[in-house]
């Protein structure tokens, strides 16, 4: 019980620092106006040359408008939606977000780590002060916009290469999990071979034990679930294996089969619709305003 | 006889398999690992703006003559910098993390003052060069502040993790590791300076 409380104590201390301060907007797509800024026209036509750039080159460029940053640092405020949006490919590290405030007039050019080299500081600078603000100090947002989005393509360009889709998250928790499985399988057989008792002890404190220690996340009627199937595995599988020793194989599987069912129990991850790929961003970027 | 010897060593192994199971030893040693990456992060930025100084005094020089005061301020807070020796465990000892914080505060304080003095300069607030190198000075103040909150988010983790039951048996028995210290906040380092036009 202990073991699993500070687990979750753990866990707490791991959440991201986005409890205060403005709220991060949701991610809806490549353009999130959320200021009303962008013209419906210029809106699908942006989409469109974001859509096509991501399918070329994989960089991941996003637009976000918002009315007001609630007297929030805009560094600060671009720093947090770009660890809750992720936007850029893991291990690539290539997004872009570019934010504008509109009551503060406020722009800024958040760079994803893995474009840090092309799209530097000083580069993100002159975009904003040679291309977007005289457009917008003409309060022609669309132009800006526009002409902000083909810079910022223009400047990285050819750094990252469309192609094989980044590894998904979910299938590195397979391996270790089934391997400690095996390891306990042999281990309850060893024991129950040697005295039932021992067998299910054995397999009561190691299944939760496991879960434990591959980090699956699961609450703690699934551990005193899973102590009670580890009883009876512990209890009764030794004796089916060495009673009847040329079926047993069998049986070894099918129990594997089922425990790695309900391990996995409600671990699935929600899909559809637009998402970040996973990329990091350390603050490399510009601000201005206009 | 010996099957009974036998089982007194399955039955402590059993115990051994669950006591290293939930001693926290891999995530104390996880978390150590994840404050030493973060703190990597802070010295490669601190270093960056170290870098960006000599550029800057010369572009100001240029147009800023008389103010020589403060140009030799931050000259000389980057020497400061410069000759300090980082110990490897920094992170580990109080007094050389605070002389660190110290310097690096003196240097940030420096380059406030040299940035409010340009003001008084239209002809270098409009070069170029100048803007450049304040896109690029701003950049870094900002890394600087990412790298400082994610290293401090680091430590507390790791902290927490070596002082919480079981975890702090293992490490007084095993690991021996020690609280890391945390950035503190102090007015005027924590922001970047502004710079405005």
């Amino acid at each position: 019980m202990k073991k699993i409380f500070l687990f979750f104590v753990l866990l707490l201390c791991c959440l991201p620092f986005t409890a205060y301060g403005l709220d991060v907007p949701r991610l809806e797509g490549y353009v999130n106006d959320y200021a009303g800024m962008i013209h419906s026209s210029t809106k699908s036509k942006l989409e469109g040359a974001l859509r096509g750039f991501e399918q070329s080159d994989s960089t991941q460029i996003v637009i976000l408008t918002i009315p007001s940053l609630e007297g929030e640092n805009i560094e600060e405020f671009g720093i947090k939606v770009a660890e809750r949006w992720k936007i850029g490919h893991q291990g690539k590290d290539n997004g872009v977000l570019f934010i504008v405030s509109k009551q503060e007039r406020k722009i800024r050019i958040e760079v994803g780590r893995g474009l840090e080299g092309k799209l530097t500081d000083l580069m993100a600078g002159r975009i904003i002060d040679q291309v977007i603000k005289p457009k917008f100090k003409q309060s022609d947002f669309d132009g800006g916009f526009i002409a902000g989005v083909s810079a910022l393509i223009s400047a990285t360009r050819g750094e990252f290469k469309a192609g094989q889709r980044p590894v998904q998250r979910k299938q590195r928790n397979f391996p270790p999990f089934l391997t400690f499985l095996l390891f306990l399988g042999i281990f309850i057989l060893i024991l129950g071979s040697l005295s039932r008792i021992l067998g299910g002890i054995a397999g009561a404190l190691g299944l939760p034990a496991l879960v434990y220690l591959t980090a699956l996340p699961v609450g703690i009627l699934i551990v005193i679930f899973l102590a009670l199937v580890g009883l009876g595995a512990g209890l009764f599988l030794p004796s089916l294996f060495f009673t009847k020793g040329s079926r047993g194989g069998g049986y070894r599987d099918h129990g594997g089969g089922f425990f790695f069912g309900s391990g996995m129990g409600g671990h699935s991850i929600g899909g559809g619709g637009f998402s970040g790929g996973g990329g990091s961003f350390g603050g490399g970027g510009a601000s201005g305003d206009w | 006889m010996r099957k009974g010897s036998f089982f007194i060593k399955l039955v402590l192994s059993v115990f051994i398999l669950s006591a290293l199971s939930g001693c926290g030893y891999n995530t104390m040693q996880k978390n150590e690992e994840g404050v030493k990456a973060a703190w990597g992060d802070v010295e490669a930025t601190y270093q960056r703006r170290n870098d960006l100084i000599p550029n800057l005094v010369e572009v100001v020089k240029a147009y800023a003559k008389h103010e020589k005061e403060t140009l030799t301020a931050v000259t000389e807070a980057r020497a400061k910098v410069g000759a300090m020796q980082v110990p490897k465990n920094i992170t580990d000892d109080p007094k050389a993390f605070s002389q660190f914080q110290e310097a690096q505060a003196g240097m940030s304080s420096a380059l406030s003052r040299l940035m409010v003095v340009v003001e008084r300069y239209p002809d270098l607030k409009a070069n170029q060069n100048f803007k450049d190198l304040q896109h690029q000075l701003e950049g870094t103040e900002n890394r600087i502040n990412v790298a400082r909150t994610r290293y401090n988010k680091a430590v507390e983790v790791f902290n927490t993790s070596i002082r919480v039951f079981p975890n702090n048996l293992t490490n007084n028995l095993l690991l021996h590791l020690s609280l890391k210290e945390p950035f503190k906040a102090e007015p005027g380092a924590a922001k970047a300076p502004q710079v405005k036009f």
